[in-house]
């Protein structure tokens, strides 16, 4: 039929009218793209910290005094005081523990730059963590005595190249060791990559703690039963402090969801909004072509070519509106943090809590820098998929806005229709 | 061409009653026509009389309070609503007094949406809508919207709609009543040609002597009933 090119007509005819009904669905899709975006920004920084917490779903440290500053929980939680290395032994007879590793993490420096330093065993740190995404070179191995993985990061702050020596201190005791390195990682979020990862022996050897961890990296037999098997370790192990990373992420994740849940709230009621606006409009235009409906139906138009023209018409409104609407919440989701760079520039962490060291305008020994420059945790991520998603969400609220009118027109009789002025 | 004396339209006891608030307006009342396959047929009678009533009626644009109307055979009165407006499309053609083309629509794509609406292809609609329109005399007008053309011309662009899916029968409605006498003469002399060739049965409900001289039959309408031929 005509339906495409009449409806195209029709809504050439009121140019005004129909921009402005589109608008209205183009302010809540705008909506719903920027926060959308958002959300999936959010998503991809808690992705990275999943990958980043390497998939340990219990670490275990000692809950007495603070020895310094660094380490421990990629800054977020300061580093307690050492284990007896012996503790491995105790935790992994604790029914539903299926590997343990133990760590000693320190602050040191490489190259007179001030560091997070992980002392690993590379093969139960493997199994517990699921490994470190090396992007060159390779991961440490049993015999890694005076060899060295470095984030990547921190190998461009350094201007390093795999192969190339450097050297290595845990500024307390001031003894300083050679290293090679031999492997390169990569988490993608930058303050995670100004760290190394070396064999246990030589981080205990170089802060002279011999037989002393910091951590126990611990991963249970099923995800499922992480926080029983922390209490069990809570309560048999005194003295400990027991955190659980993958749980940390969950409740991440669902208060992920509960924000999703809210802004697209907020999206739909816009949208709702909006499509009033196509109500009306669709109505409008119903009431002006009652004469028009009444001369197709009298030249031989079933109620269903009519119903068919208005509803064309008004899925034209929201497909318009969910175009616009996708190219300005493209622009604004990248506008928008820049308005407001206190909330998506500074240390609000994905987990909602400030980051300790992340006072603006102080240098955080790990970070290497001021937090504003390197913290910029929540970047709209404008996926494929949240535009796909707003673009038909725009289509069908025209669809749907346009039913009533579309089902008014195609109900009129023809004579009746025929008799309106 | 031949004129047969077949009978196609054929209306029995018709009667339609509008309701209007509390009180009841006989438009019709049991009306009985007959009208032969080729005719022209005139239908006067003063305004309120029944006349465009009985026109919407054999159209199938409303349906009677009571009675039947047969069009070669089949009454209309007992079809449902899609199988009504297939009556329309394919079996009669309606002109009426304002044209009522498609604003948005050019001379060509008003006479091609009967077409379209019958499942027509692109390209045989396009050259049955041009060939419609060579007859009435409009072909280099085929790309003017009508809001540039004229009365005569919007009419003309009318009835080449209204023979679009080839109709035995054509309804108009006082098609030359917003028409000079010049383009309704032209309009007259049209509508003879197209019976003439085509054979086509034409029921015109009219005041103007210059529709009325065209007609083979006349009735006038009085009160919802036929008073005379």
């Amino acid at each position: 039929m005509f339906t495409w090119s009449l409806a195209i007509r029709n809504l050439r005819r009121r140019k005004l009218r129909t921009a402005l009904t589109a608008s209205g669905i183009v302010v809540g899709i705008s909506m719903m793209l920027i926060l959308l975006s958002l959300v999936s920004g959010m998503e991809t920084q808690v992705r990275s910290m999943v990958r980043a917490l390497g998939g340990a779903d219990i670490t275990v440290s000692n809950s007495t005094s603070f020895r310094d500053r660094a380490g421990g929980f990629f800054g977020f939680l300061p580093s307690p005081s050492t284990l007896d290395a012996s503790i491995v032994n105790v935790l992994s007879g604790i029914p539903g523990v299926y590997a343990l590793s133990p760590q000693y993490s320190f602050s040191g420096s490489i190259n007179g730059r001030r560091v997070t330093i992980y002392g690993i065993e590379p093969a139960s740190y493997e199994i517990v963590t699921g490994g470190l995404n090396i992007i060159e070179g390779r991961f440490l191995t049993e015999n890694s005595a005076g060899e060295i993985v470095i984030g990547k990061a921190l190998m461009e702050f350094l201007d390093l190249t795999l192969g190339q020596t450097v050297s290595l201190s845990s500024g307390q005791i001031g003894a300083e060791r050679t290293f090679k390195v031999i492997g390169v990682f990569e988490t993608g979020m930058v303050f995670q990559e100004y760290a190394a990862y070396i064999a246990l022996a030589d981080a205990q050897e170089i802060t002279g703690e011999s037989g002393r961890i910091t951590h126990v990296l611990i991963k249970c037999e099923d995800p499922s039963i992480v926080s029983e098997v922390s209490s069990l370790i809570s309560s048999a192990v005194p003295g400990v402090r027991v955190a659980t990373p993958t749980i940390m992420v969950q409740q991440a994740t669902n208060m992920l969801n509960t924000l999703t849940m809210f802004f697209a709230t907020i999206g739909l009621v816009a949208l709702f909004a909006g499509s009033f606006g196509v109500v009306n409009t669709m109505m409008m235009a119903v009431t002006e072509r009652t004469r028009e409906i009444g001369v197709l139906k009298a030249i031989g138009a079933k109620s269903h070519d009519i119903m068919k023209l208005f509803l064309t018409e008004a899925l034209l409104i929201g497909l318009i509106g969910g175009g616009v609407g996708v190219l300005a919440g493209s622009i604004l989701a990248h506008v928008f943090p820049m308005l407001v760079p206190g909330m998506f520039a500074t240390g609000i962490s994905p987990f909602g809590m400030r980051n300790p060291f992340s006072r603006p305008g102080t240098t955080n020994p790990m970070l290497g820098g001021t937090t504003t420059q390197t913290f910029r945790l929540v970047l709209p991520a404008i996926t494929p998929m949240n535009v796909a998603i707003c673009f038909s969400l725009g289509a069908l609220v025209g669809i749907l806005a346009g039913l009533y009118p579309a089902w008014r027109a195609s109900r009129m009789k023809p004579v009746e229709a025929l008799r309106h002025v | 061409m031949s004129k047969t004396t077949k009978t196609i339209v054929r209306t029995l006891n018709l009667s339609k009653i509008y309701r209007r608030g509390k009180v009841n307006i006989q438009a019709l009342n049991n009306v009985n026509l007959q009208v032969s396959s080729g005719e022209i047929v005139g239908i006067m009678g003063p305004s309120g009389s029944g006349k465009t009533t009985l026109l919407n009626l054999i159209g199938g644009l409303d349906r009677p309070t009571s009675g039947k109307v047969f069009v070669d055979g089949v009454d209309i009165t007992t079809l449902g609503e899609s199988e009504l407006a297939d009556y329309r499309l394919r079996k009669v053609g309606f002109v009426f007094q304002f044209y009522n083309l498609i604003p948005t629509l050019t001379a060509l794509e008003n006479v091609e949406v009967p077409l379209a609406l019958a499942g027509v292809s692109k390209n045989e609609r396009r050259e049955r809508a041009l060939s419609l329109l060579r007859m009435v005399g409009l072909e280099a007008r085929a790309d003017h919207k009508p809001d540039e053309l004229s009365g005569g011309e919007q009419q003309r662009v009318a009835i080449a709609r209204a023979l679009a899916n080839n109709p035995s029968i054509v309804l108009a409605d006082e098609p030359t009543g917003d028409l000079d006498s010049k383009s309704a003469t032209a309009l007259m002399n049209l509508i003879k040609e197209l019976n003439r060739k085509n054979g086509q049965t034409f029921i015109i409900v009219t005041h103007d002597p210059i529709v009325t001289q065209a007609c083979t039959t006349i009735y006038t309408m009085r009160d919802g009933r036929i008073e005379s031929a």
